[in-house]
């Protein structure tokens, strides 16, 4: 049971990973990039290390996510 | 085959590492390239953190009624720093991104060929 | 072009990965290499021998201190870096910025609000019990700094830097650091080496403030970096 929802996890985060690199707008890559920290901290509250988890939903989703849209804020918020 | 099976978690994080890589190889936009280089940095967190588990183990915190299998708690200890140096690092990278964008007006690779 | 000749060599790269992976010993199991060597001291003296029981804690800040020695500089390096980089002008010369020309709207301004004092218990709850509960300083201090970003979002930067002045934020940046060398040094003149707690004798008692110090430390340095960092990108005009 638990293998299965591991599967559909990393199934979840491969597809994120993709979407992020497939989107054009930044802002919209940003916040998918946001839900894969998410998705990671998930993986990692299950796998018995709530340290990390916190860590990556404080850094990853939290902190890192702002700087990059900070960041689309300050450039150009379309890619080629 | 089957080897590969059993080590699912390996595999999911290698794909992703290709993944990321694929970013930071095609992707001409400077900030799509760093979200490629933070995706493969994640890859290798999962990678480490994988090595770590232990089946059905629980958090390694020995409070009352905490009973083993524990997860091992080194490799937590090295991500928990992985992650702070990964922001330290993307945080340094977007300002250098910002200070381009301001000095030349692109963040495009490709544009940034020749700039003076 | 480039983007199938990328395909194929990474599809090329994979194959090595995929055959070490399928070499590694199983995940899970509890005689993988990674389980067998030093962390069953760990797991077995762990509490005894450091007065954690959360045995992460006891990784990052007492076996392994010197790293996260190591972290705590290389952040506040990035800090520095970043304000290198974007050479942020002095408060008097600071042209007046426009604030946000979207105005905040009165849901998010509620919630930020209404959330803050709790958001703020808990991170501080997590600093200072950081040994024996998860979490520790740095996921503490990033939560408060996160909570900074979120009130400079909805009250605008200018009002909430005055929570924080810049003579006030610039002492508390190199706190983690300070923290480290004041702990290590008291260590190295107590017991002898560098970052040494006690393990047993009479100073045994100080062996969970010092740990706590340090939380606290890397707490308030960690939440004054990564508020600063935000506010350096920030008030940069791009």
């Amino acid at each position: 049971m638990s293998r299965a929802f591991d599967l559909v996890l990393y199934g979840l985060l491969i597809a994120c990973a993709l979407a992020v690199i497939r989107t054009k707008d930044l802002l919209a890559a940003s916040i998918i990039f946001s839900t894969y920290s998410l998705i990671l901290c998930l993986v990692w509250q299950l796998r018995g290390s709530p340290d990390v988890a916190l860590t990556e939903a404080a850094v990853g989703a939290g902190v890192t996510t702002v700087l990059f849209l900070v960041a689309v804020a300050r450039t150009s918020r379309r890619e080629r | 085959m089957r080897a590969l099976w059993t080590n699912i978690d390996y595999v999911a994080s290698v794909i992703l590492f290709l993944i990321g890589l694929y970013a930071i190889m095609v992707k001409g936009n400077l900030i799509k390239k760093l979200m490629g280089l933070n995706i493969m940095e994640t890859a290798v967190f999962a990678f480490v953190m994988s090595a770590g588990i232990v089946t059905d183990g629980d958090a390694p915190i020995m409070g009352a009624g905490a009973k083993p299998p524990f997860a091992n708690p080194l490799p937590q200890g090295l991500i928990l720093t992985g992650i702070v140096v990964a922001l330290s690092t993307s945080a340094l990278a977007l300002s250098l991104i910002i200070r381009i964008y301001r000095q030349y007006g692109t963040i495009e690779s490709d544009d940034l060929w020749g700039v003076e | 072009m480039r983007r199938a000749l990328t395909l194929a060599l990474l599809i090329l790269a994979s194959v090595p990965l995929l055959y070490a992976v399928s070499l590694l010993p199983p995940v899970g199991s509890e005689d993988n290499p990674t389980y067998t060597y030093v962390v069953p001291h760990y797991l077995e003296e762990g509490p005894e021998e450091t007065g954690c029981e959360n045995i992460v804690t006891a990784v990052i800040l007492n076996y392994r201190g010197f790293d996260t020695g190591g972290e705590v500089t290389v952040i506040f390096t990035a800090l520095m870096a970043v304000f290198g980089v974007l050479l942020i002008p002095r408060p008097a010369e600071k042209v007046r910025q426009p604030e946000s020309a979207v105005p905040v709207s009165p849901v998010t301004l509620f919630i930020v609000r209404t959330l803050a004092p709790f958001i703020v218990v808990f991170s501080v709850y997590q600093i200072i019990n950081g040994h024996s509960t998860p979490g520790g300083g740095f996921q503490g201090g990033t939560i408060i700094g996160a909570l900074l970003i979120a009130a400079s979002l909805v009250m605008g930067s200018e009002r909430t830097q005055r929570l924080l002045p810049e003579g006030v934020r610039r002492w508390l940046q190199p706190a983690a650091v300070l923290m480290f060398a004041v702990v290590g040094v008291t260590g190295m003149l107590l017991f002898g080496e560098y970052l040494s707690y006690p393990i047993e004798g009479e100073y045994l008692f100080l062996r969970v403030p010092f740990l706590t110090l340090v939380e606290i430390g890397i707490g308030v340095g960690g939440a004054a970096i990564v508020a600063s960092i935000f506010w350096a990108m920030e008030g940069s005009d791009g």
